[in-house]
C-alpha cells in the first residue's frame, strides 16, 4: 500500500496509543520479571501502567503484515485517531475533551477525505512533481486501481460469457461434457469468422436493424445471434385436451419468453446439423455442420425458417381458439 | 368379413413373444467421400483469412532482419510469399496453430527469436554446424520456433530439409529394406524418402533448379551430367527403389564447395530418441539410430558429421503424446545446467531405460528452453489479434496482465487459446 498522503497533519501529530481491551500480561508481574541488572548502566523510564501493553494498532498491524507478507501500514505516519476510535464507541465516549473536539474536527476532515480530494491532491502532486496533472496518480492507495463504473455484466464469474453464447453453449452439450461443448462452440465461433460473408435472401428477411452482412464475420457472436433470434418463433401451440369438447384437443397459441424463443430455435438448428451428414473426419464435425446450418438459416436456406412459418401459421389459425378459452373460463 | 382378432389371444404355431421390427439403417444417399479425402479435410492447411483486416505497418520478415532481429521484438512481422511457399511445401504449417484466422502469415518475434537469428547468421559465415534442441513446456511455441527457424533459412537462401514429424519416419507405416554391405544393418526407407525427396525438391524449388551436379555418383538410374538437383530429386521422389542412393547423390551435391548452408529440422524428437516399430529378421526392435534416414540425422546432431558449407540442426521436443525418453531429456538437463553453470544431474543409478546412443547423438547439443512470453511480447501478439479483427477486446495493460497471468506467465498456446479460443 503506497503511503498515506500527509496532507493531515494535525491527525498525525497526536500520537495516541490504544488502550488494550484486555492486556496480555499484567504489567505489575511484568516488572518483577523484568528487573534490572546491576550491571546495567541505563536507567530504564519508568513504564505507565498502559505503556507496556499491546502496541498501537498501526504498530500491531505492521508486525502482523511482517509476519503474513502482507503489506503493512506506514508506520511513521503514526496512528491516525479517527481510525482508532471509529472502531472503538467505549473508548469514544471515554476520550478526554480534548480529543473529543479532535474527533469533532476528524469529522469534517474525513469528508475531505473522498477520493475526489485524494485524486486532486495526487494531481496537485504530480504537477508539483514537474509532471502532467493526467498523469496516473499513485497515492491513492489501491494496489490495483479502482474498478470502472458500472462493472460490466460480465465481470461475474457465472455470467463472464454472453448469454447466447452460454445457453447455445449448454444446449450443445451432451452427457454433460461442458468442456466439449466449448470446444465446440469456439468451433463454431471460428467457423463464422473464416467463412465468406452471408448473403441473406429478401424472403426471408433477417431481424430488423440487422448489420450488413460483410460485418457479421468479425463478430460472430453477433453473428449466432442474429442467426438465432431471426428465427426464433414467438409462440408454441400447446394442445388443451379435451378442450375442445368429445375428447378432442384445442390447439391454444402460447407467447415465449426470450430464453424460450432462442432454446425453440437452438433446437431446430441442432436438429437440422445432426441430420447433416459429415464430409470430413476428425472431432469437430458436428461443430461445423452446426456453424454450415447457422450460414444457411442467415442465408434463407435452412429449412428450419419452414418449421418457424409453420408454427407462426398454425398460432395464427388458432388465435379463435383463445376466445373459446376465455369463454370457458368466465 | 373376418373374424376381429382378440388381443392376448395367440394361434398355434405362433410365437408368443413381441414382435419387433428390426430397423433397416437408411441407405447413404449421395456421393461418398474418395479415398483419403476425408484426412485431406483434417490436415488442410488454411493460410489466409479474407474477413480478417489487414495489418496496418507490419513488415516482412527478410534476409537483413533475420541477423538483427532485436529491433522487432515484440512485434509480428509477416512472411513473404516465397517464404510461405517454401514453408508449406517443407509442412511447417501445422493445423493447430491457428493460422487460418488472419489475413495472411505472420510470426511474433521473441527473444528466443533473436538469439536464434543471430546463431544463424553467425554460423553462416563461420561456415560452422549449428545443433539446437528447442525444450520447453506445452504451448510455449517450440514448433513456432522451428517454423521461424526455417523461415529465416529461406529467407538466407538455405536449403531446408524438415521432418515435420518425426513420428512417421519409426512407426513402421512405410516399407523398410536392409541396405546391403553395411554393418551394423542399416535400413532403408524407399517410400519415405522419395516423398521426402519430392518435399525438398518443392521446398527448396528456387535454389535447386539454379544447381547442378557436380560430381559422378555411381546410381542405378542414368542421370545425364547437366541436371539440376530439383530434376535430381524428382528423378529419386519418382521411383521409391531408387530413392535412398539418390537422397545420398543430393547430399554430396549439396555438401560440395560453394553450395549454400543447410537446415535440417525435425520435431518431436524423442519419437526418433528410442527403439523404432520396425523389426529386423529375428523380430526383435531396430533402433531408430539404425534407419539410415534417421542415422544421417542423428549423426549432425552429435556432431559426427558437420557441414563444410555452414547450416545447422534444428530439432524440438514435443510435449503432447510423444513418447518420454529418458536420455533424451537427461541430456537436455544437463545441458541447461552446463549452460547456466550448475552442478550436473547425474543418470539415476536405478533407471534402466536409458538409451546410451540417444545421449550421445545429442551429446554437446545446445538447448533452448523456451518459457512464457513476456508481458511486451504478449502485448505485441494481442495487439495484432486486435488490429486483426479477431480478438474484439481493448488491448491495455491490465487485458494483458491479466492473459499473460491466466496463461501460466505468458505460455503462449494459453494465451491464444485464453483470448481466441475460450474467450467465446
Amino acid at each position: 500500500m503506497p503511503p498515506r498522503l500527509n496532507f493531515h497533519g494535525a491527525s498525525r501529530s497526536l500520537a495516541i496509543r490504544s488502550r488494550p481491551s484486555v492486556a496480555l500480561r499484567q504489567p505489575g508481574i511484568a516488572q518483577v520479571i523484568a528487573r534490572r541488572g546491576y550491571t546495567e548502566k541505563e536507567e530504564q523510564p519508568p513504564g505507565g501502567p498502559n505503556q507496556s501493553g499491546l502496541p498501537p494498532v498501526s504498530e500491531e498491524a505492521g508486525d502482523y503484515g511482517k509476519v503474513k507478507g502482507e503489506t503493512q501500514p506506514d508506520v511513521g505516519q503514526g496512528t491516525p485517531v479517527q481510525e482508532i476510535l471509529k472502531r472503538d464507541q467505549e473508548g469514544k465516549d471515554n476520550a478526554p475533551d480534548v480529543i473529543k473536539e479532535e474527533i469533532g474536527g476528524a469529522k469534517a476532515s474525513a469528508e475531505t477525505m473522498t477520493f475526489e480530494n485524494l485524486l486532486a491532491l495526487g494531481q496537485m502532486e504530480n504537477i508539483s512533481n514537474g509532471g502532467l496533472a493526467s498523469d496516473p496518480v499513485t497515492t491513492i492507495g489501491h494496489k490495483y486501481g479502482l474498478p470502472e463504473l458500472p462493472l460490466p455484466p460480465t465481470s461475474n464469474l457465472h455470467y463472464r460469457y454472453d448469454p447466447v453464447i452460454n445457453q447455445v453453449t449448454n444446449l450443445l452439450m451432451k452427457h454433460g461434457k461442458l468442456s466439449a461443448a466449448q470446444r465446440n462452440m469456439a468451433f463454431i465461433l471460428n467457423y463464422l469468422r473464416t467463412a465468406p460473408p452471408p448473403t441473406p435472401n429478401p424472403i426471408r428477411p433477417l431481424l430488423p436493424g440487422s448489420p450488413h452482412p460483410s460485418h457479421l464475420p468479425l463478430n460472430p457472436i453477433g453473428y449466432l445471434t442474429l442467426a438465432i433470434d431471426s428465427i426464433a418463433p414467438l409462440i408454441r401451440i400447446r394442445s388443451q385436451k379435451g378442450a375442445a369438447g368429445g375428447g378432442a384437443a384445442l390447439q391454444i397459441p402460447v407467447p415465449l419468453g426470450l430464453r424460450q424463443r432462442r432454446r425453440q430455435a437452438v433446437e431446430w438448428i441442432l436438429d437440422s446439423a445432426n441430420k447433416k451428414k459429415s464430409r470430413g473426419s476428425g472431432k469437430d464435425q458436428f461443430a461445423q455442420r452446426f456453424a454450415e446450418e447457422i450460414i444457411s438459416v442467415v442465408e434463407g436456406k435452412s429449412n428450419v425458417w419452414e418449421r418457424r412459418n409453420l408454427v407462426h401459421k398454425n398460432g395464427t389459425s388458432a388465435r379463435a381458439n383463445l376466445a373459446i378459452m376465455q369463454r370457458r373460463r368466465r | 368379413m373376418p373374424a376381429t382378432k382378440k388381443a392376448g389371444v395367440t394361434k398355434k404355431g405362433q410365437k408368443k413373444s413381441a414382435r419387433i421390427k428390426s430397423k433397416v439403417p437408411p441407405k447413404p444417399t449421395g456421393k461418398p467421400p474418395m479415398p483419403g479425402e476425408r484426412k485431406a479435410m483434417r490436415k488442410r492447411i488454411v493460410l489466409s483469412n479474407t474477413n480478417a483486416l489487414e495489418v496496418d505497418g507490419m513488415v516482412d520478415l527478410s534476409r537483413e532482419m533475420t541477423g538483427k532481429l532485436e529491433n522487432h521484438v515484440g512485434k509480428v512481422v509477416g512472411l513473404e510469399g516465397a517464404t510461405v511457399d517454401g514453408l508449406r511445401a517443407a509442412e511447417a504449417f501445422k493445423t493447430t496453430q491457428g493460422w487460418g484466422l488472419f489475413r495472411r502469415p505472420g510470426v511474433l518475434v521473441r527473444e528466443e527469436s533473436v538469439q536464434l537469428g543471430k546463431r544463424m547468421a553467425g554460423v553462416e559465415q563461420r561456415k560452422e554446424t549449428l545443433r539446437i534442441v528447442v525444450d520447453g513446456g506445452k504451448g510455449t511455441g517450440k514448433s513456432m520456433m522451428l517454423l521461424q527457424g526455417m523461415a529465416m533459412a529461406f529467407v538466407r537462401g538455405w536449403i531446408v530439409l524438415n521432418v515435420p514429424e518425426a513420428q512417421e519416419v519409426v512407426n513402421a507405416v512405410n516399407d523398410y529394406a536392409a541396405i546391403p554391405g553395411t554393418t551394423p544393418t542399416l535400413w532403408s526407407q524407399p517410400a519415405y524418402t522419395a516423398n521426402w525427396l519430392a518435399q525438398i525438391a518443392k521446398a527448396n524449388g528456387p535454389i535447386l533448379s539454379t544447381l547442378k551436379l557436380s560430381q559422378k555418383h555411381n546410381l542405378p538410374i542414368s542421370v545425364p551430367s547437366d541436371t539440376t538437383l530439383t530434376r535430381l530429386c524428382e528423378l529419386g521422389a519418382r521411383d521409391s527403389d531408387v530413392a535412398w542412393p539418390i537422397f545420398q547423390a543430393l547430399w554430396s551435391e549439396i555438401t560440395a564447395p560453394g553450395r549454400p548452408p543447410i537446415l535440417m529440422v525435425v520435431d518431436s524428437l524423442s519419437y526418433i530418441m528410442d527403439l523404432s516399430q520396425y523389426r529386423d529378421p529375428d523380430f526383435n526392435f531396430i533402433h531408430s539410430h539404425d534407419l539410415a534416414l534417421v542415422k544421417h540425422l542423428t549423426d549432425y546432431s552429435s556432431g559426427a558429421q558437420t557441414l563444410p558449407n555452414g547450416g545447422a540442426f534444428l530439432a524440438a521436443s514435443s510435449k503432447s503424446h510423444a513418447p518420454i525418453s529418458l536420455s533424451m531429456n537427461l541430456a537436455i538437463t544437463q545441458q541447461v545446467e552446463r549452460q547456466k553453470g550448475e552442478e550436473i544431474t547425474e543418470r539415476d543409478p536405478y533407471e534402466r531405460k536409458y538409451d546410451q546412443r540417444a545421449e550421445d547423438s545429442l551429446k554437446g547439443v545446445e538447448v533452448l528452453m523456451l518459457n512464457g512470453l513476456s508481458k511486451v511480447e504478449a502485448r505485441g501478439l494481442m495487439e495484432y489479434w486486435a488490429a486483426s479483427g479477431v480478438l474484439r477486446q481493448r488491448v491495455d495493460e491490465r487485458t494483458v496482465a491479466e492473459k499473460w497471468a491466466l496463461a501460466g506467465n505468458g505460455i503462449v498456446g494459453e494465451i491464444q487459446r485464453g483470448a481466441l479460443r475460450m474467450r467465446i
